[in-house]
């Protein structure tokens, strides 16, 4: 008979019954069905290995059996060619299965798994371990993506949390497909401006789409543009709506997920934007669906942030940010979706503090740009977040640009305080474009640059791990890029500077032990010990991806977007890109959602977490992420010969 | 009583067909001297009314096999057995089963057939072997007329004979496990001591083997050896 029909009747064996519940602690195994788990536990053997036995090898030869550590732990070790040095690449504790990737490749294994003390795995063997596969989705989804699939629990898990305090379903990540109108109303351009509007009265809809005879969106015409042609009195009413109409309107397809069509109109300020497939109009989202269906008023954040009439209007627009976050993680926005939310605003923010400025103090006459460093210039700004800043002018000269300072530098001062009162709080190291030294010309910030790059002093290094992050939040870019461009050249040439960066990248070691799951510090009276996750767990991510993006010519500021253009460029390998990326966004998100709960109960912003605080499933994964970040140190040391 | 009930066997009459399947019972095999991974093992525990060897009665029996190295969790026995005349007594709140589990129990002769079905010609390990060794044995000859030759490991020997470094006076089961770290799922239960036990055996086969007896024969023969020795000590 086959085993699968027999594993129910056997089921309530008292050691297959204890197996299964000690596996369901554990994912993916506690999400699996009871008879498919069954099924697991009956074709398992149960084997001991003593402390330092290998379990296997890649001499093995392809892979035959799966493993479940029942009791103990294994570790992976990986020869170095060339060195003949090992590297432990990773740690596996009660619960945990290997090897996923060989057993599925039918490969040998590449790494050495061997017992670190005395350890038990529940073995099955290969043809049970495919009928499974073929049998659970959950364990299937679970072998294929791994540690991918935890995520996209935890991810869950998060969003659950969220909508506990939110009490809402709906997602961000829903396709555009599923938002929008599915009829949405057009006309051709010869259509009269009279009649249009008469259409979109009949159907009571916000705007008009002009399509061509292959229905292709040529032309949008909203209730925006309708007020603007009310208020010209000379407006004829039987002209051709095409004479009206916002031509070559913003397009994504029924595929884009509503996250994309907020950021779209946050980022261009629009309300609607048209849902194109082959070519043909399918669809219209506006401003409002995305408002009324999932309440994220980003757009009108945006929109109000923007046209803010003064700097106390700003300030109490900052409070609804913070409700923006608390809202997009209950929506399944990814710490990155959120950074990325939180630093358009915060640019919004910015440019209106700076215009406000101007209106308040004249315009001073002069073009700048305003610069930004840090997190705030990678684009990964959290609501805690302060002051990173400079100014940056065309001057011919020395005098000239002193001149220029003269002009600046009051103005300036006055946007800093600005940003202070929106909560942007001043900059403990002067970082600040009021600090006469970060008000430069061009040549003034190159010459400041190539110091910091011949004279590698621990000062220049921590200094260029925040200027080289530069970007432009308001005024031209053009003269910045020329910056950044010559830095990325000096330092490409200067393998002394890299190594330096490197060894200044590996002075925050990631929170891991060899011995223990975390290594904790206590800090002052606290009670329980804790970890950094922004200083332990994020700066080993950024330091690394900043050292190899401008060590080969990558322009690219942002963290995942630097390691993602690394993996193009084959510098990085692409499973480990992916794992970083997946890393770091774990450890942003935990400390996102720190912050959040941190706000709710009325205490200080901190990055210190407890481990302990942390449900099983989480507390794996922050594991396994610093472990990357040690991965990523290892492998500066080993590039740079450290 | 007759003179001649003494000389019946106290059991009813065995069926053609159990008569049948006791005759195909495989015979045990004497120990061998292939490595210990070749062997397959049983690893038996049994819960009783009492501990009196004479009186008392196996109640259920929970096994596990060792093949290949490994416990086969496939290849697992576990019956309840039911004893018409058993009375509940103290050893109840050991074992945990009462009354109402002994009466939904299998006829001990058929469980017991199913059993040595199940050990074929293996040798057996057990935890205080011997007990189980002559409660089995009993049992097989009161209900079957069957003589128990099978051979025993007692794991409680094995224990402090390859771990000679820990001191641990009479150590039961418990001290063992704790010893070693093993974490038991529900102990006192029949299979998840069988379990617990055949875990135990696991890592004491792969301390043997470091320590160069890598058969059961070898095993067996030092186990001999030991035991003498320590008698001889003790009798000082």
């Amino acid at each position: 008979m086959d085993a699968f029909a027999q594993a129910g009747k056997t089921a309530v064996m008292q050691n297959i019954h204890g197996t299964m519940q000690f596996l369901q602690r554990f994912p993916p195994f506690n999400q699996m069905e009871n008879a498919h788990l069954a099924y697991l536990v009956e074709q398992c053997q149960l084997r001991f290995y003593a402390a330092g036995e290998s379990i296997i090898k890649p001499a093995d030869g392809p892979v035959e059996h799966f493993h479940i550590v029942k009791q103990g732990r294994v570790v992976g070790e990986r020869t170095h060619g060339v060195k003949g040095s090992t590297e432990t690449t990773f740690e596996i504790t009660s619960g945990e299965c290997f090897p996923l990737a060989a057993l599925l490749g039918e490969r040998a294994t590449r790494t050495e798994h061997l017992a670190a003390e005395d350890t038990f795995c529940l073995q099955l063997n290969k043809a049970a371990f495919i009928r499974l596969f073929a049998l659970s989705d959950v364990f299937r989804d679970f072998a294929l993506r791994g540690v991918s699939s935890l995520l996209d629990q935890v991810n869950q898990q998060v969003q659950r949390r969220a909508v506990e305090t939110l009490g809402n379903q709906y997602s961000l990540n829903t396709r555009l497909g599923e938002l929008a109108m599915r009829h949405p109303v057009v006309c051709d351009p010869d259509t009269p401006l009279r009649e249009a509007v008469r259409l979109m009265h009949d159907q009571q809809v916000g705007s008009i789409v002009i399509v061509d005879p292959q229905r292709a969106p040529i032309g949008i015409f909203t209730l925006r543009d309708l007020r603007q042609v009310v208020a010209e009195a000379s407006t004829d009413f039987a002209a051709p709506i095409a004479t009206h109409m916002t031509a070559a309107p913003f397009a994504l397809t029924p595929q884009h997920s509503a996250f994309d069509a907020a950021i779209a109109m946050t980022e261009r300020h629009i309300a609607h934007v048209c849902l194109v497939e082959d070519q043909r109009l399918c669809g219209v989202v506006s401003e409002r669906d995305l408002f009324s269906l999932q309440r994220i008023d980003l757009v009108h954040l945006a929109r109000t942030i923007r046209h803010a009439p003064r700097i106390e209007q700003l300030v109490s627009l900052r409070g609804e940010i913070g409700q923006l976050v608390e809202r997009m993680l209950a929506h399944g926005a990814s710490s990155t979706q959120i950074t990325h939310i939180i630093t358009l605003l915060n640019d919004h923010t910015g440019c209106r503090v700076i215009e406000l400025a101007i209106q308040d103090k004249g315009d001073p006459g002069v073009a700048f740009s305003w610069l930004c460093f840090g997190s705030e210039g990678r684009r990964e700004q959290t609501l805690h977040t302060d002051q990173d800043n400079g100014i940056l002018f065309e001057a011919r000269d020395a005098a000239h640009a002193a001149e220029i300072r003269g002009v600046l530098l009051p103005l300036a001062q006055h946007i800093n305080q600005g940003l202070a009162q929106c909560g942007f709080s001043l900059c403990k190291g002067n970082i600040m474009a009021g600090n006469p030294e970060l008000c430069l010309s061009r040549a003034e910030w190159a010459r400041r640059f190539a110091a910091f790059i011949r004279e590698a002093t621990p000062e220049n290094l921590l200094a260029s791990s925040i200027y080289f992050d530069l970007r432009v939040v308001w005024g031209d870019e053009q003269p910045c890029e020329q910056l950044r461009q010559s830095i990325l050249e000096q330092v490409g040439d200067n393998r002394l500077f890299q190594r330096m960066m490197a060894g200044n990248a590996l002075r925050q070691r990631p929170p891991v032990g060899r011995l223990r799951e975390f290594v904790l510090t206590r800090q002052g009276n606290d009670k329980a010990a804790t970890l950094d996750l922004k200083v332990q767990g994020l700066t080993p991510f950024v330091d690394g991806a900043r050292l190899l993006a401008l060590a080969n010519g990558i322009s690219a500021n942002n963290t995942l977007e630097r390691l993602r253009q690394l993996v193009t460029r084959e510098v990085i390998d692409p499973l480990d890109g992916g794992a970083y990326e997946e890393a770091y966004q774990f450890i942003q998100q935990t400390r996102m959602q720190q912050h959040q709960a941190q706000t709710r109960q009325n205490q200080p912003y901190s990055n210190r977490v407890d481990p302990d605080s942390l449900n099983n499933l989480d507390r794996r994964i922050l594991r396994e992420s610093l472990r990357q970040a040690q991965r990523l140190q290892s492998s500066l040391a080993l590039r740079y010969q450290l | 009583m007759s003179l001649f009930a003494w000389l019946r066997p106290n059991h009813s009459p065995l069926t053609d067909i159990q008569r049948q399947r006791l005759a195909q019972l495989a015979a045990p095999v004497d120990w061998h001297d292939h490595n210990l991974r070749a062997q397959r093992w049983v690893v038996l525990d049994l819960e009783t009314s009492g501990l009196n060897l004479n009186r008392d009665q196996v109640l259920s029996i929970g096994a596990v096999v060792i093949e290949d190295g490994a416990i086969d969790f496939a290849q697992q026995f576990e019956r309840t057995l039911h004893q018409p005349d058993h009375k509940t007594s103290p050893s109840v709140l050991l074992h945990g089963l009462g009354p109402s589990a002994i009466a939904a129990g299998c006829d001990p002769v058929d469980a017991l057939l199913d059993f040595m079905d199940f050990v074929g010609d293996s040798p057996l390990l057990a935890f205080h072997a011997s007990f189980d060794q002559r409660m089995l044995a009993r049992a097989l000859k009161d209900n079957l007329g069957y003589k128990l030759q099978h051979g025993f490991l007692d794991v409680a020997e094995l224990a402090p004979l390859l771990n000679p470094a820990v001191v641990l006076r009479d150590a039961g089961l418990d001290d063992w496990t704790a010893c070693f770290g093993l974490q038991a799922a529900e102990r006192h239960h029949a299979s998840a001591d069988a379990l617990v036990t055949a875990e135990l055996a696991l890592i004491l086969f792969s301390q043997a083997r470091r320590q160069g007896l890598d058969s059961p024969l070898q095993l067996e023969q030092r186990l001999g050896n030991w035991r003498r020795r320590r008698q001889m000590s003790h009798s000082f």
